[in-house]
This record gives C-alpha cells, structure tokens and sequence, in this order.
C-alpha cells in the first residue's frame, strides 16, 4: 500500500511537470490547429537557460527565497521571448500555407532550438545545482515527499488555477477563447488576432519555462535532447485530455503521470513508451478527440 | 512526344544508371541509401501525399521489412531472395492490424498515434520481445544475395538492386496515378466528404493506401538490410520517420519528381555538409523553416492531378 501512495505521489509530481507543458501545446492548437513540434525543446532551452542565470547571479550558492524568484522569472521572460520569436518566424509566415508546412517548420524549428542548446552548452549531461530548495523530506505515514514535489505540486497549481481563472473569466481570456473559436469573425469583432496569438505563446512558453525549471531540479541532469521525449509525452497528455481543450490538458498531464509512474512501479519502465502510447491508442479509439475534447466533427 | 516531366524523368534514371561509374565506394554507398530512402520516401508519399493520411510512423513499416529479412536469414537461415516475400507481406499485415482500428482518427490524431505505432515497435527491438531482434546492438552478418549460385556481392551489384527497386516503384506510382484507386485517392485527399457522397469507400481506401506503403517499405528495408548486412533499432527510429514525413513534403506532396528532389535535400545535401559536423542541423533546421515559408507547397509541387484541362477553367 505504501508503494502505491509513494507511486501516486511520484506520479501526481510528474503528472504536473507534464500538465503544465501539455498546456503550451493545446493552447497554441487550440487557436491555431498546428501541433508546436518545438514546445518540448523551449522547455529543455529553459532548463538550460536556469542554470546559467543560477549559476552566474547566485554562484555563491545558498538557498534564498529571492534567488528562486529571479531564476524563475528571468527564464520565464527569456522563454517567453524565445517563443514569441518562434511564432514570428516560423509560423507567422505559414498561417495561410498548408497546414502540414508549418507542421514541417516547427520540426525544423525544433532541430534549431535543440542544435542550439547544443553548440551553447555542449553535448554532455550537465547537472542541475541541488541547492535551489532545501532538501527537507517529509515523511507522511511512510509516503515520502520532498519539498521540491511539494513546491511543483503546489506551484503549477496555483499556475493552472490562475490561467483557467485567466481564460474563463477576463475579458482577455474571452478573447483568446474566441479567436480559437473562429478567427475571421473574432477579427471582425475588433479583436486583435496577432496580439492574442502572441499572448498565447507567452503564457505557453513561459508555463513550459517553469516545467523545464522544474524538470532541472528535479531529475537534476540535463541535456541538450531531452526536450523531444518530454515534448513528445506532454503532447500525448494534451491529446489524451482532448487537445485544444484547457481543462483537459491538466488533466490529460496527471492520468499519464499517474499512469507512467505505476507502470514503472509495478510493471516495467523498459516499456514505459510503449504504454503510454498504447494507453494513447485505446484513448482515441474509444474517444476520438480525447477523453474531455468536443465531439463535433470538424468543418470541412 | 514526350513532356518535359517524361524527358527530365529519363536524364535522371540515365544519370541515376552511369552513376557508379564515376562514385568512389563512400558515394557509392550514400547513393544506394539515396535510392532505397528514395523508394521509402514514395510509399510514405502515397499514404502522406496522396491518401492524405497524416502518417508519421514510416519507419516501423521499413523496420519491419529489415528485421523480417535480417531474423529470417540470421537465425533460420532462409536466403535473401526467400526472404523478400515476406518482407513485403508481414509489413502489410501489421498494418492491416494496427492502422485498421485508428484509421479513423482525423488529422493530428493519426499523427500522434502512428508515431505511438513508430515507438511501441522501436520499444519491441531494443527490449528484444521474443529474444528474435537482438536488442539495442541489433543483428549482424546477413547475408548477400545469391542467385543460382551467383553472389551479388559488390558495392554495385546493391546499387543496381536499389535502382531496379526504384524503376519498379517508379511504374507502380505511374500506374498508381491513372488507376481508379489512385483517382479515388486523390478525391478523398482534395475532399473527403464529397468523396464520400460520390460513394468512395474512404476507410477502404486509405487501408489500402496504408496496406501498398507498408508493402514498398518492407522491400526497401530489405534492400537496406542486405546493403549493410546489419540492422539495429535507431536506424527505424522517430527521426527518421520524421525525416521520411518531412521529405515529402519539402519535395512537394504527390509530385514524383518532388520526392526524388525532398530526399537528395534531407538526405544527401547534409550528407555533403559533413565537414560543418555540429553546426550542420541548426543549419539543416532554418533550411527546412526557410523552404516551408518560401515553397510552402514544395520544392516542386504536383500540378493539378489527373483533372483533364478544359475542367480546370478559373482553378488554380
């Protein structure tokens, strides 16, 4: 019994880390119907791009309540701009080009970004700092929780409360919902189109910015590639949950994390892809748009 | 008469044919992987380009072709050439067997789904199911092919195989286009929905749109196999899935000449590129975002199908 509320703690961690990135991917399908092949290397250049702010402001090491705010947000900003610039030169251009051709842009912009890292920080693993939070663990009734899965539990809770607030009840959050619902007529309506897209690219890039965060402290290594395997399971969460489809993200991100860490606990985690994708595969046979997605048909 | 397509087609397969005369054995090997990536890249094509099924799991089909072959030889000692039937059959078979209960997902759907496909069978190599496909280092020492005692053992003799592979896809994608399934295709690709009040049978269709890939992919992985004598599991990985989704469409979707011109671009050109080793697919990455923006169609886009001339009036 213990192994299994230790799993199911393991797994809510990494159910949020892919929560959050799954949102990256869904709002940006929900409003402009183009799976963003880059997403998961924006958050592999953000746990890259932390560890240098960390290391070059706060080198003396030491936690400090303020060092993790500054490493949080600068990153949060850089990825944010990264991926507005992503949306400006790669997918701007193709919004009116077939949909496959951005689909082949944001691959190659994906290539970009990870090559990028690459050259920057060199091929090797590089190892996240430990010294971010306190290693305090907690022991309740024998499930053990480390302060660093509390603060991501906890943080991309309030994160994911605070866009579903963000989306459903301000005026801003009216309009993205309507540019996803039909460009042209919310065009028509005075809404600023681009200025929404990129508010989208914002929020995306920079929940994707704390998950990679996240991701450094967490697993602690680092490399230049793990952006696709991470991207690639968020991706599959979002899909899951229903894409396009907020709520549906989060919880999409939670049952693969939740179904992930009981697999490798119990099962194997040599199979672990196999799994999930097969867990994929059932999902959409039965559901077709994914768990929580409409069930309208797309228009023709 | 021939058109201007016929007589660029026929520089190329004579080019193609003096080619090893003038290639040292390096170039010689990068240009059979030239031919047999090209044959893949066409039978990704008929189901990307011309069922207009979002398919992104090409390399398992290939694999698949490669591992029946490299198993059959390795451990049951067939001979090549027995082995190239099943190498076409077993890949149509799988994906009869797992394309068939998705082959309603829309768009994206498939997409992610076929790539599900691409990791699951890449997950079934490297954990060695059945202790059958040798894990992570994969199976050495296939044989050569031999044919009444003869040995096709030299570097050209694999050439010449690839290219008559080719040629022979090269005739089904011809025939592929005038015959009733490559119309009804193309229907379904253009608009499914009025293909399906017209009384097309999409599901049918598109299975078998898939069934045709998997089978031309399955012989090209043999022919892969036998060029290397090895096979190992990140030859059939998602990248090069990627890689085969992505020539297509930079060569221009359902346009033959397109194909052959997407795999010498992802293919070949960064294999000239060697010397730029770390800075080349930041490169390769900006190449394939600046062709998207300036060809978004493709680098030689089909022309408006088989639609006779006086009904294409006002069309573009």
């Amino acid at each position: 019994m213990d192994i299994f509320l230790q799993q199911i703690v393991n797994g809510l961690t990494i159910g949020s880390l892919y929560a959050l990135v799954a949102l990256g991917y869904t709002m940006v399908y929900g409003v402009m119907k183009l799976i963003n092949f880059a997403h998961g290397d924006l958050v592999a250049l953000s746990a890259f791009a932390g560890l240098t702010i960390y290391t070059s402001i706060f080198s003396n090491g030491g936690t400090s309540i303020v060092a993790v705010i500054t490493v949080f947000l600068f990153t949060a900003m850089i990825i944010a701009v990264v991926g507005v610039l992503l949306e400006r030169f790669a997918y701007k251009p193709l919004r009116t080009a077939p949909r496959l051709s951005a689909v082949v842009s944001a691959l190659g912009a994906g290539l970009v970004i990870q090559n990028a890292i690459m050259l920057i920080w060199g091929p090797n693993m590089k190892i996240f700092p430990s010294d971010l939070f306190p290693s305090t663990v907690y022991d309740i009734n024998g499930v053990v929780i480390t302060f660093t899965q509390f603060m991501i539990l906890g943080l991309s809770s309030i994160l994911m409360i605070a866009l579903y607030l963000f989306i459903n009840k301000t005026k801003m959050g009216t309009a993205v919902r309507a540019v996803a619902i039909n460009q042209d007529a919310a065009q028509l309506m005075g809404i600023n189109v681009n200025k929404i897209i990129m508010i989208i690219f914002i929020i995306g890039s920079a929940l994707g910015a704390v998950a990679g965060l996240f991701i450094g402290i967490y697993y602690r290594g680092i490399t230049f590639d793990m952006g696709w395997m991470y991207g690639l399971n968020a991706f599959v969460a979002a899909i899951i949950g229903g894409i396009g489809n907020i709520p549906g993200a989060m919880f999409g991100g939670l049952v693969l994390g939740l179904f992930n860490a009981l697999i490798s606990g119990y099962i194997s985690s040599a199979w672990a892809e196999t799994f999930t994708f097969t867990l994929l595969i059932v999902v959409l046979i039965f559901r077709p748009t994914g768990i929580l997605g409409e069930t309208v048909a797309e228009k023709v | 008469m021939m058109s201007r397509t016929n007589i660029i087609a026929l520089i190329f397969l004579i080019i193609m044919g003096l080619y090893p005369l003038f290639a040292d054995s390096a170039w010689l090997a990068i240009g059979t992987t030239f031919l047999v990536f090209s044959v893949v890249a066409f039978s990704q094509d008929i189901i990307l380009g011309r069922a207009g099924a979002f398919h992104m799991g090409h390399a398992a089909f290939f694999g698949m072709g490669a591992y029946t072959t490299a198993i059959l030889n390795v451990n049951f000692g067939w001979t090549i050439l027995a082995t190239w039937a099943p190498a076409v059959l077993i890949p149509v078979i799988v994906s009869f067997i797992v394309i068939s209960p998705i082959i309603h997902l829309r768009g994206d759907y498939l997409l992610v789904a076929t790539i599900g496909i691409n990791i699951i069978f890449l997950q079934i190599l490297e954990n060695d199911l059945f202790g059958l496909t040798g894990g992570p280092n994969g199976i050495f020492g296939i044989d050569v092919l031999k044919v009444f005692g003869y040995e096709f053992f030299e570097q050209t003799h694999m050439y010449y195989m690839s290219f008559i592979l080719l040629g022979i896809t090269l005739f089904i994608m011809k025939n592929l286009d005038s015959s009733k399934f490559g119309r009804a295709m193309f229907y379904v690709n253009k608009d499914d929905v009025a293909a399906q009040s017209m009384g097309i049978n999409i599901r049918y269709y598109k299975m078998y749109a898939f069934a045709i890939g998997a089978g031309i992919a399955g012989a090209a992985g043999s022919m892969f196999a036998v060029q290397y004598s090895a096979v190992s599991p990140e030859a059939f990985d998602v990248l090069q899935s990627i890689m085969f989704f992505t020539i297509v469409l930079v060569g221009g979707s359902a346009s033959l000449p397109g194909v052959i011109i997407g795999t010498f671009v992802m293919f070949v050109l960064p294999e000239i590129f060697r010397e730029f080793e770390t800075a080349r697919y930041l490169i390769f990455g900006l190449a394939m975002i600046i062709m998207m923006i300036l060809r978004p169609r493709g680098i030689w886009p089909v022309k408006f199908g088989n639609i006779p001339s006086f009904l294409k009036k006002g069309k573009k």
